[in-house]
């Protein structure tokens, strides 16, 4: 069976421009569903990805190290050695991008008016660097110099609360490893600002060594967080940290805060779904356009026929006519996406809602984020689709008898 | 008027395959719309009440400033007073005073920062569900006993149970150390994390000895007979406010203005998303209506070459489209209707749902919002979109001219 | 095989919402090659059908049809697709032409089909269109062009793929006389230099003067069958 390539082509383009504004009219269908498509799942990626790179960043990090029960009871009580030997090594290999130890317990903060509950975290600012949110975050004063600083960083609405600036003394109260409460002044040094908000008046910073120091635990940590190149792919660096520290319990990402890892998976599933129920309601006017398209073209058809045209060609160029208009529309409808998100490349700003956000612990910044197997799949899906439900009309086309397809009027 | 609507009738069902596809288009869509829409007011209604019911009432009056600055000097004086004169004046049962501090709180194994609330139990039982939530031993007996209830993760952390002891110590209103030592008598568990590792409460007088704050207190808590009345409690309560003491009325809006954000950048976000999908399903039916006047062209002549008016050809179509329409959302609001029903009673989730939620205090289970408002809301705004999709075509029989038309083949 | 049609025991009986309707009865008839000649009579007479069947556009409800030898009953939709591909050319009342091909693609189109290289098809489509006589408008679209016109092009997209029969309904119904005129003397040179064997249905006298065998149907059967000089 011979298949008239370029005859069922032209035959087809040039039908499709025989009613202009019919054809347009569906284009214009098409292509706003595709852009729907595309950009919402670029919006909706981007969202997601933000909400994992600031968790990460907020020292949540890809891989956390404790000791066992500490994340139940994050308290002074689980601390364990600062990494040494074997672990060390493991912490220093190259698939690991970076790593710090850290000192991290409940404490209260106060201030000569006021007092308050937050998260001391005793640092090594230079390992944090490359690894949490810390390294340009302070705006105002500086961020820690080293492990032995005895300066305090705060968060800004903390301050605020708390009535205290730079250069200002505040005092830390925390129970230390012998039970007793330990207490200490410190200056402000520096604030820092952070999204989402509310991380500013969860922590404070002070240098690791102090912190040591202060609570009586020289030489031990409360817990190592690290970051990989990739956080799907954690297998290595996992069962090497695992098997070079036997006695400490190596958790990922995706077991610490597994809400992360199901918003990522319900995304995948809300843009499937999206998808589908779009293309649903473009269907229908596809279907019925071509549908009305050979309806029209009835007598043409049986002229097919009478001239001797197989019927799978007859079937074959509706297929064709469709196939350009599925082409075009997603092509014009990729390019209205790919222009929409050029635009907004910047970010959408939603802080008109910024503080609905915040208490979901997302930023109000929105930063599109388009994946290409999100857009292939919109793509695929509706050419396929598309094409399969043509099918239909398609096989009406060709079913015509053509004694009544040449003598209807 | 008659005729027109037996022409009209009949005229939709000369092509019937043509209008089924078309009335299921706007049935699809219907039926998603009302599905969503009900799912969507469903839930927020669900977060409202929830959110409000647990612990913050529907509105507080506090002093002026104490909103953004909750420092302890800002009280209401007389605050059980003035509960209990706006109680008799209102008419309203659910008005209590609440007293808001911080104190470091031990056990004899460990210690934390938390934040103590001071409350009158009788009342708190009509504004909260904490005191229906007391998992062990029982809530607090009157407003002075010595006596604390706490969360229940917090009770974990501090390895206390029911009858041990706890040591507060915080600093009081006027700045001195505020220190005493309480039993437990009660933990209640409310499944939302903040509340249960976070919130001790103490009976009002009891903590305004202890802080030092003689007869005043942070706020009072206010609650309603339910979220629909709440405009009318609002003025109620504000029409008895006493003037000049500096107090103001805070509804929840202000009292926890993320979550109206959240709704509505949530709702801004759904409605993207339905009148996309609106655009597309008309613009798929555009086509439909315009090639079914083109293919009628002829007989438009015919009628107008009879002596009919473009205006009463329009009008023809114009009620073709609109029964077309009705049906298809007849059909579509009789579908996304019965799921919300079903739903309704059997609750909406989804794998993840629950684990999302839980993270907030929320139930995992969504019941839609079945009213009447749910239910035409989505199908009212496609109705519109359709006649207006359907007028362009109408219009153009306005340059049609008889002769002409009878003759195009 | 000197008959290129032959029909034998033909009826055709149409359904139409439960009434049936007989449009030929027992048709008996043989057509020669090269024979150029008409089927008449009234409307309803059953002119077109007999046509149609003869064409393989429809299907007998009983008896058969042969065309050069081959009975149409023997073969399947897309047999007889093929069949009209290389035996038989039509040429309808109106609506002959593909609208969105120029004159020349019209004529070519059925060479196409027949997998005639793009070469060939092009020297034989503007031959033929030469000697119909529309040479310099083989680019015009249907709609660019007069009835006359059209109904040459569709003439000579009927002939160019070499066909052993041409069937024509009702050419002539839509053309003043004198475009009637060239055309049927057209065809008449047509039938002399191509060896192809043409067969009208017609009601116009001008047609039935052309031919040199006339056929007359009543009620679905031929009741006259005269040959002329």
């Amino acid at each position: 069976m011979q298949i008239y390539v370029p005859l069922l082509v032209t035959l087809a383009w040039r039908n499709l421009w025989r009613h202009v504004r019919r054809t347009l009219l569906i284009l214009f269908a098409l292509a706003l569903g595709v852009w729907s498509m595309v950009t919402l799942a670029a919006l909706t990626r981007g969202s997601m990805e933000q909400q994992l790179t600031s968790a990460f960043a907020n020292l949540i990090g890809h891989i956390q190290i404790h000791l066992p029960g500490y994340r139940d009871d994050p308290v002074i009580d689980h601390r364990f050695a600062e990494p040494a030997g074997a672990l060390r090594d493991a912490l220093d290999a190259p698939d690991i991008l970076a790593w710090a130890a850290r000192v991290r317990v409940p404490a209260v903060v106060s201030s000569e008016q006021e007092s308050a509950g937050i998260t001391l975290v005793g640092i090594d600012p230079a390992r944090e660097r490359g690894l949490s949110f810390l390294a340009n975050a302070v705006k105002e004063g500086r961020m820690l110099m080293d492990a032995d600083d005895p300066g305090i960083v705060l968060g800004r609405k903390l301050a605020e609360r708390l009535e205290t600036a730079l250069g200002r003394r505040v005092v830390i109260l925390s129970q230390d490893s012998a039970n007793k409460i330990a207490d200490r002044g410190f200056r402000v040094v520096g604030i820092f600002d952070s999204q989402p908000e509310m991380i500013e008046t969860a922590y404070v910073f002070i240098g690791l060594a102090q912190a040591q120091r202060l609570l009586r635990m020289p030489g031990a940590v409360s817990e190592i967080g690290l970051i990989a190149p990739d956080r799907n792919r954690l297998d290595a660096p996992l069962d090497r940290l695992r098997a070079a520290a036997p006695q400490l319990d190596v958790q990922p990402w995706t077991q610490i805060e597994p809400t992360l890892k199901l918003t990522e998976s319900v995304t995948d599933v809300i843009l499937m779904i999206w998808y589908v129920i779009v293309f649903v309601a473009m269907s229908f006017g596809l279907v019925n356009t071509l549908l009305m398209a050979v309806f029209e073209r009835t007598r043409e058809f049986g002229l097919f026929q009478a001239l001797g045209m197989p019927p799978s060609q007859i079937l074959g160029q509706v297929l064709v006519e469709s196939l350009f208009l599925l082409a075009v529309g997603l092509a014009l409808g990729n390019l209205l996406a790919f222009a929409t998100l050029a635009a907004t490349a910047d970010g959408i700003d939603l802080s008109a809602f910024a503080k609905g956000f915040e208490m979901i612990g997302v930023s109000p910044m929105l930063y599109p984020m388009l994946k290409f197997d999100d857009a292939l799949s919109a793509n695929l899906l509706v050419f396929v689709l598309g094409l399969a439900a043509s099918l239909y009309p398609a096989w009406r086309a060709a079913r015509y008898v053509p004694v009544e397809a040449i003598t209807r009027t | 008027m008659t005729i027109i609507l037996r022409l009209a009738w009949r005229n939709l069902w000369r092509h019937t395959r043509r209008t089924w596809l078309t009335i299921s288009a706007i049935a699809f869509s219907a039926m998603l719309l009302v599905f969503m829409i009900t799912l969507q007011l469903g839930a927020y209604d669900m977060i409202l009440d929830i959110s409000l019911r647990v612990f913050t009432g529907e509105m507080q009056v506090q002093r002026e400033g104490y909103l953004d600055k909750p420092q302890m000097r800002l009280s209401i004086p007389q605050a059980a007073a003035l509960a209990r004169d706006l109680r008799a004046s209102t008419g309203l049962e659910a008005v209590g005073a609440r007293a808001q501090g911080f104190a470091l709180i031990s056990s004899g194994a460990r210690s934390y920062g938390v934040p103590v609330i001071g409350v009158e139990p009788e009342r708190e039982r009509l504004l909260s569900t904490i005191p229906h939530q007391v998992k062990q031993g029982r809530y607090l007996a009157s407003v002075d006993a010595p006596e604390l209830v706490l969360g229940a993760t917090l009770a974990r952390n501090l390895k206390i149970k029911v009858g041990d002891e706890l040591t507060l110590l915080g600093a009081g209103r006027d700045g001195s150390v505020a220190a005493t030592v309480l039993p437990v008598v009660g933990i209640f568990e409310t499944n939302n994390p903040a509340i249960d590792r976070q919130v001790v409460q103490l009976p009002l007088a009891t903590f305004q000895e202890t802080f030092s704050m003689g007869d005043s207190a942070h706020l009072i808590a206010i609650s309603g007979p339910g979220l629909r009345q709440i405009q009318d409690t609002e003025a109620r309560v504000r029409a008895q406010l006493p003037q000049g003491r500096g107090l103001v009325l805070l509804d929840w809006e202000r009292l926890i203005p993320g979550l109206k954000q959240l709704i509505q950048a949530d709702m801004v976000q759904n409605w993207a998303t339905y009148i996309t999908l609106i655009i597309v399903v008309t613009f798929s039916i555009m086509n439909t209506f315009l090639m079914a006047v083109l293919e009628r062209t002829r007989e438009f002549g015919v009628m107008l070459a009879l002596g009919a008016t473009p205006l009463r050809i329009g009008l023809l179509l114009v009620i073709e489209s609109t029964l077309l329409t009705l049906i298809g959302l007849a059909i579509g609001i009789l579908l996304g209707g019965s799921i919300a029903v079903y739903l309704y009673f059997h609750g909406f989730t989804f794998p993840g749902l629950k684990e999302l939620h839980a993270q907030f205090g929320l139930p995992g289970v969504i019941h839609p919002k079945l009213s009447f408002v749910t239910f035409t809301l989505g199908p009212a705004v496609i109705f519109v979109f359709t006649l207006l999709a359907s007028l362009y075509p109408a219009l153009r029989i306005r340059t049609l001219q008889p002769i002409e038309a009878m003759h195009r083949a | 095989m000197e008959y290129t049609v032959v029909c034998r025991n033909l009826s055709k009986v149409y359904r139409q919402n439960s009434i049936a309707v007989q449009a030929l009865a027992d048709i008996n008839l043989e057509i020669s090659k090269k024979d150029f000649l008409c089927l008449s009579g009234p409307s309803g007479s059953g002119k077109s059908t007999l046509l149609n069947l003869i064409g393989g556009l429809d299907l007998p409800t009983s008896g058969d049809v042969s065309v050069d030898g081959i009975a149409l009953a023997t073969l399947d939709r897309a047999a007889l697709a093929r069949l009209r591909l290389t035996r038989i050319g039509f040429v309808f009342q109106a609506y002959n032409l593909i609208p969105v091909l120029s004159a020349r693609e019209n004529v070519e189109f059925v060479m196409q089909l027949q997998g005639i290289s793009a070469a060939e098809r092009r020297t034989r489509a503007m031959d033929i269109l030469k000697e119909v006589g529309l040479d310099g408008l083989e680019d015009r679209k249907p709609g660019e062009l007069s009835g006359g016109q059209q109904q040459r092009v569709a003439v000579a997209r009927a002939i160019v793929s070499g066909p052993s029969l041409v069937l024509a309904d009702e050419p002539t119904a839509n053309l003043d006389s004198k475009t009637a005129e060239n055309l049927m003397q057209m065809l008449v040179q047509m039938n002399a230099e191509h060896n192809v064997t043409f067969v009208f249905s017609t009601h116009d006298k001008l047609v039935m003067d052309f031919s040199r065998r006339l056929i007359k149907l009543h009620d679905g059967r031929i009741v006259e069958d005269v040959r002329r000089g």
